[in-house]
């Protein structure tokens, strides 16, 4: 099993984890991550699926998908939802 | 014209004559207001003349007694919705204030809220019956300007409006709706560490998105509830999904089809008439026909938002940025949701910043809901902070593209909004303009040269596409995407080169609802990418049912089958002697070799890299009248891969253009009633023609490895840096800091009027 370093934003952070930002989690997909998280503050899996934009490794997804892969090391940052023109 | 990529690829890369071109040059193409169903009934919204004012009643009895008049419609019409924000932080979405915004309830929130709606068989029944609506108002004062909204005396929209973001949450009701704030490092430290701290403060004006089509649709609602609509949208999944929402009605029960468009921006990401003529049409049992006039769509459609800024930037002498801070204040117009958050991430995002913060007020004020326009937000902020950027290079004598060379964003870079930059391609901007003939040319009296960069971050998200291969061996390619800057030719390009076609035997088309997946809308800069990548997806899996079908009619294992240059090949002389099976030969056998040939592929496109623009322009500024005229406009983007350069081309021009239009002319201008004065293109200045020079794009091509033909957004970034580089020019050719915009002729006369800074 791969660790990945997950980071919210600090507003998500302040409304969903008591202020805690960033986790270790040992994950091969963003499915893991999310699965992690939920564990531990229940119900944070659907927010983070529903109100964030995912970046890995520096690499935006508008939307966080299970099956994106993650390597020994990958950063994974939610960030707010992003919306273009 | 660029010469772009011409070995890689057959097809990408080439400028064929776009599928749509023929319809629309000899005027068949069918637009939002071109559909006609036998007795379809004229749809009329009756809108506020007023900024604020409470409705205390509306009688509709007389104009529902009116011959020709078949339904009249309030906001108390469309069912109720829950006060909460769904969805992210952005585009979080409260449809108690959708449904306000689409048709108002206890208040009018500005000139040109809907109000009531009328369904008449003619227009002149119709403008009858509005005569005959009895609306009792409580004429309110109203507030304009973002910076007296929020002013604690201001007048206040809602009375129970407390600003979310902020903690403890303020005790008392104001016009600030949210506050945001993003941070990296330590501001302070990086000030203290810089030679040279600049501050200044800016003004943008709201500006429309100013597309020539108005908002039309066309909706009817059979007896068992079936709803069908008709529209020019950038999103006929989001239109179905809104509608159906505001009406409560199922979703698979409403099918909408995408109209031709006559341009969007951003403007035609949400709904406005849509659910008025579906209620209406349900309502009378007819089809419903809405057509915007052009004083509704300036007052009632959302243009972009104006703002108040203060940008300070710091940095040593030798060029190296210290710090940078920003405070945004956006109109967000009537409701909450302006685009503050993109510009609060997007200000200093080309930069490379240890130290970076950001504070982003969202205001309503009596306006029409600020709607997303082209790199929603980022804008904005990149007129305050290139402007400064400009001021701080000048300070230090360094030329600025070298200045943002220095600093420039590369793949590591960390970003105010958490993650390390993971694509580049901004350093490639500054050089090709730097290597530009025209940047050294030397300019005469009252010109200038200005510089400035954008950054945008460009979309991906779901898509749908299917394939069909014709009995004839031609292709159609359909995907949900409606078509605004070419994704047709884009979508015929990448299918072609998959399949090794030629161009002309793909035939792509967007179709509606029920024919194809759900795909979000045509914004954001992400069709060509997430769309584009559900093409070539599609495209090979046909591809591979293809091979399938020519391994049974060979009577060899599918690994046997290549597919090569649009044929069908054995991979090896070991398979057999077979001569090559074209996709005509193959299609002819479709019944025997398992009927039909066609393959869908839907995707949630993730990686997609983010957009660098890098611009100069040299102007001449007349110092008498004022006016600017603008000699030379040279603007660089990274573009990727660019699929049809013809059309990333005009992505550039057309986004530099609409750049212009906010630099030098467009505003909203209201009189002191808080109604608008210039509601009509003869007095809301769009550029035309014989205001513009020649603008050369520069294609840069940084191929993003995650998308089968590297392709990247391009459709925005290039209205970023505009504004900025037309008032940097101005300040090079006058010695005057502008600070506020439309930068017209008589504040450049008032500017010229006082010493300079």
């Amino acid at each position: 099993m791969t660790t990945a370093q997950v980071t919210l934003s600090s507003g998500f952070s302040r409304r969903y984890t008591g202020g805690r930002r960033e986790f270790e989690i040992e994950a091969r997909t963003l499915r893991d991550v999310i699965r992690a998280l939920d564990k531990m503050y229940p119900g944070l899996g659907d927010h983070l699926e529903e109100e964030t934009t995912v970046a890995i490794d520096g690499a935006i997804h508008d939307a966080p998908g299970y099956f994106q892969k993650l390597r020994q090391g990958s950063e994974v940052f939610f960030i707010p939802k992003l919306e273009g023109g | 014209m660029n010469d772009v990529a011409p070995s890689r690829y057959k097809w990408v890369g080439t400028r064929p004559i776009r599928p749509d071109g023929v319809p629309k040059v000899t005027g068949r193409a069918m637009y939002g207001a071109d559909l006609a169903y036998p007795g379809t009934l004229y749809g009329k919204v009756v809108r506020s003349p007023h900024a604020h004012a409470r409705i205390r009643s509306i009688n509709t009895e007389k104009a529902k007694a009116l011959p020709g008049v078949k339904a009249v419609i309030t906001g108390s019409d469309f069912p109720n919705q829950i006060f909460e924000y769904i969805g992210p932080e952005r585009v979080a979405v409260n449809f108690w204030h959708v449904t306000r915004n689409v048709m108002a309830r206890e208040k009018a929130l500005y000139e040109g809220h809907a109000v009531a709606a009328i369904a008449a068989i003619s227009k002149e029944i119709a403008e009858e019956a509005e005569a005959l609506i009895e609306i009792d108002y409580e004429v309110l004062p109203h507030v304009i300007d973002v910076d007296d909204a929020m002013k604690p005396d201001a007048p206040l929209l809602f009375e129970d409006m407390i600003t979310r973001g902020v903690e403890p949450a303020p005790t008392k009701p104001s016009n600030v709706s949210k506050r945001l704030e993003f941070a990296i490092g330590d501001v302070a430290k990086g000030f203290k560490e810089a030679d040279v701290v600049i501050e200044k403060e800016f003004k943008t004006a709201a500006v429309h998105q100013a597309y020539i089509e108005p908002h039309a649709t066309i909706a009817r609602v059979d007896a068992d509830g079936q709803g069908e609509i008709w529209a020019s949208s950038q999103g006929h999944f989001v239109v179905r999904a809104l509608t159906a929402k505001l009406l409560n009605m199922p979703v698979g029960d409403l099918r909408v089809t995408p109209a031709e468009i006559g341009g969007g921006f951003g403007g035609k990401t949400v709904v406005y008439i849509e659910p008025v003529a579906t209620l209406l049409a349900k309502l009378t049992g007819r089809p419903v026909k809405i057509v915007m006039s052009r004083d509704e769509v300036f007052k009632a459609s959302g243009p972009t938002s104006g703002s108040s800024m203060k940008v300070k930037i710091g940095v040593k002498k030798d060029g190296t940025i210290t710090a940078a801070e920003g405070t945004f204040k956006f109109q967000a117009g009537a409701f909450p949701g302006s685009p503050v958050m993109n510009a609060c991430l997007c200000a200093f995002a080309p930069y490379v910043v240890e130290n970076q913060h950001t504070v982003g007020y969202d205001v309503v004020c009596n306006r029409p809901k600020s709607a997303a326009y082209r790199a929603p937000g980022s804008p904005i902020s990149a007129f305050a902070v290139e402007s400064v950027m400009d001021m701080c290079a000048k300070k230090i004598g360094m030329d600025p593209v070298a200045f943002r060379l220095k600093n420039a964003a590369k793949v590591g870079t960390p970003m105010i909004y958490g993650p390390k930059l993971g694509h580049g391609g901004y350093i490639e901007t500054l050089e090709a303009l730097q290597q530009h003939p025209a940047y050294k040319t030397k300019l005469g009296k009252n010109q200038g040269r200005g510089v400035a960069s954008g950054y945008w971050f460009n979309g991906g998200g779901e898509s749908s596409a299917t394939v069909q291969i014709n009995a004839d061996g031609t292709i159609l390619v359909a995907t949900g995407s409606p078509d605004i800057g070419g994704s047709r030719a884009s979508m015929a390009l990448m299918a072609a080169e998959t399949f090794g076609v030629d161009y002309k035997n793909v035939r792509a088309i967007v179709a509606d609802t029920a024919s194809v997946g759900y795909t979000h809308v045509t914004g954001g800069s992400r069709v060509t990418f997430a769309t584009g990548t559900a093409v070539v997806d599609a495209s090979k899996k046909a591809i591979d049912d293809l091979r399938a079908r020519a391994a049974m009619i060979w009577d060899v294992d599918v690994d046997g089958v290549v597919w090569e240059d649009g044929c069908a090949k054995p991979a090896s002389s070991n398979v057999g002697d077979f001569k090559p099976l074209s996709l005509r030969e193959i299609a002819g056998k479709a019944a025997a070799t398992g009927g039909p040939i066609t393959a869908a592929a839907s995707v949630n496109a993730g990686g997609q890299a983010p957009g660098f623009a890098s611009q100069f322009c040299d102007v001449e500024v007349d110092p008498e009248t004022g006016k600017v005229t603008i000699l030379r406009f040279v603007a660089a983007q990274d573009v990727g891969t660019a699929i049809h350069p013809s059309y990333v081309e005009g992505q550039i021009q057309g986004g530099v253009v609409q750049g212009i239009g906010w630099a030098l002319h467009e505003e909203y201008i209201y009189n002191p009633k808080g109604q608008m004065d210039n509601a009509g293109f003869l007095d809301y200045r769009c550029p035309v023609a014989s205001d513009l020079p020649m603008i050369e794009p520069l294609l840069v091509e940084v191929p993003n490895p995650v998308h089968p033909y590297g392709a990247k957004g391009v459709g925005e970034v290039n209205i970023c840096p505009p504004m900025a580089a037309i008032a940097n020019a101005i300040d090079a050719a006058i010695g005057r800091r502008m600070t506020e915009l439309p930068m017209s002729p008589p504040k450049i006369r008032a500017a010229l009027d006082h010493s300079a800074d």
